[in-house]
């Protein structure tokens, strides 16, 4: 086999790599279905511990809160909730949404989870 | 011979341009997908979109904001949303949850079907152990951009400015508003038994049927009605089977056996009420239903 035809295969391979990349990631990528919520886009996230806060004013229930906030990943739900407060602050929420935020976030700095106890 | 080369040549080529093609798929599919970050919520797991429910429905019941409460739940992108509401609720209540927390998902699936507020509540005073945070103190307010990424900021969803949905419908023609001191039922109000009809239907089971509504004929839902006979005993509620009426509960009855029922909000008890016979005009006899009608006074 000439070296013409050899460098002909390897460039023939290069651009079905390429292709199935492309097809891959671009045309027909893998659909996610069953995601879990710490992916959610930021907005989202957000607006889900801003519904989190305006529970907790409808029961004062600090243990609900955090289970709630727990489903959004590893972080503390203070940090959740301190996170959440930073981008409505920065994104003009109301100030009732604020506040909520803001009592919401007094209560998870404060909570100690039922377990721990004495 | 060399027409012999040439087609070597080309599948050769042919060849490896398929081993790339299926090198790049299986990377791209397998070993390094694709990866969400910006996931929206009508992708999630089933749980986590019962846990969303949960939450946009308590969160609800707090700011009465039904506008809102409907933009979040479209979010899911259920087909149905008040019927998601009403199946979950009654997921809830067979898996024994109490109905407390089931509560929020049924007002809010009533409430969407109404099209308004209809329990609307007096804002609860903040305890008073819960200052006005200092949030200075542990949010860093930098000159630096939140982090907020550019598709975040350009498509978020601006919760911030729904409307209010208004407690009372405004309705432009027709239908007389409501006196807004009187909008409330009383919920603890006793129910009396205004009407007990048989139901024949040679098609349905024996149904024994509820609707409860207050003063004002509005139905009401949330109704705790427990029913007892001889071998045990049920306990459901009015509200979950919003197409049948916000006030409306059912249950099949068996033949030969007396019921009692005891409606818990209020107080209300009626006794001895049984399966009736039905008979076609050919003779035909079978079991019939009940069709009872609770109001407040």
């Amino acid at each position: 086999m000439s070296s013409s035809n050899i460098i002909k295969i390897i460039i023939a391979l290069i651009i079905g790599i390429v292709l199935g990349l492309i097809y891959g990631w671009a045309i027909d990528p893998i659909e996610y279905v069953d995601v879990t919520p710490n992916i959610l886009r930021e907005d989202y996230r957000v607006d889900y511990v801003l519904m989190t806060a305006e529970a907790y004013q409808n029961d004062f229930d600090s243990d609900a809160a955090a289970r709630r906030l727990a489903i959004l990943g590893s972080e503390s739900p203070a940090t959740l909730t301190a996170a959440a407060l930073q981008y409505a602050t920065s994104n003009n929420f109301t100030e009732t949404e604020i506040q909520s935020l803001q009592i919401l976030l007094t209560a998870m700095q404060t909570y100690q989870p039922q377990g721990n106890n004495p | 011979m060399s027409r012999l080369k040439l087609n070597n040549s080309t599948f050769h080529i042919f060849f490896a341009l398929l081993i790339g093609l299926g090198l790049g798929l299986a990377y791209s599919w397998f070993l390094s997908p694709v990866t969400y970050v910006d996931a929206n919520p009508s992708i999630l797991r089933p749980d986590f979109k019962d846990q969303y429910r949960i939450v946009i429905a308590t969160s609800y019941q707090f700011t009465q904001d039904l506008a809102r409460a409907r933009a979040r739940l479209n979010l899911l992108g259920d087909v149905d949303p008040i019927g998601a509401l009403s199946a979950q609720a009654q997921r809830m209540l067979a898996s024994g949850e109490p109905f407390e927390k089931v509560r929020p998902l049924a007002q809010l699936a009533t409430d969407l079907q109404l099209g308004y507020v209809s329990n609307p509540i007096t804002p609860t005073a903040l305890p008073t152990s819960f200052n006005t945070p200092e949030v200075e103190s542990t949010v860093e307010e930098t000159e630096a951009s939140p982090n907020v990424t550019e598709e975040a900021q350009a498509t978020s969803v601006p919760t911030v400015f729904f409307e209010q949905t208004p407690l009372i419908p405004s309705f432009s023609e027709t239908i007389t508003p409501r006196p807004a001191s009187t909008s409330t039922p009383a919920p603890g109000a006793p129910f009396a038994l205004v009407g007990q009809e048989k139901v024949c239907d040679p098609s349905a089971p024996a149904l024994m049927q509820f609707m409860f509504m207050d003063s004002r004929r509005r139905e009401i839902p949330g109704v705790e009605i427990i029913v007892t006979w001889n071998q045990g005993e049920d306990k459901f509620f009015t509200g979950f089977k919003p197409e049948l009426g916000n006030g409306y509960a059912d249950f099949v009855m068996q033949a030969d056996t007396i019921y009692n029922i005891r409606i818990v909000t209020g107080g209300s008890f009626v006794s001895n009420i049984f399966a009736p016979a039905c008979t076609e005009p050919n003779g035909f006899s079978y079991l019939g239903g009940v069709m009872l009608t609770f109001q407040q006074p």
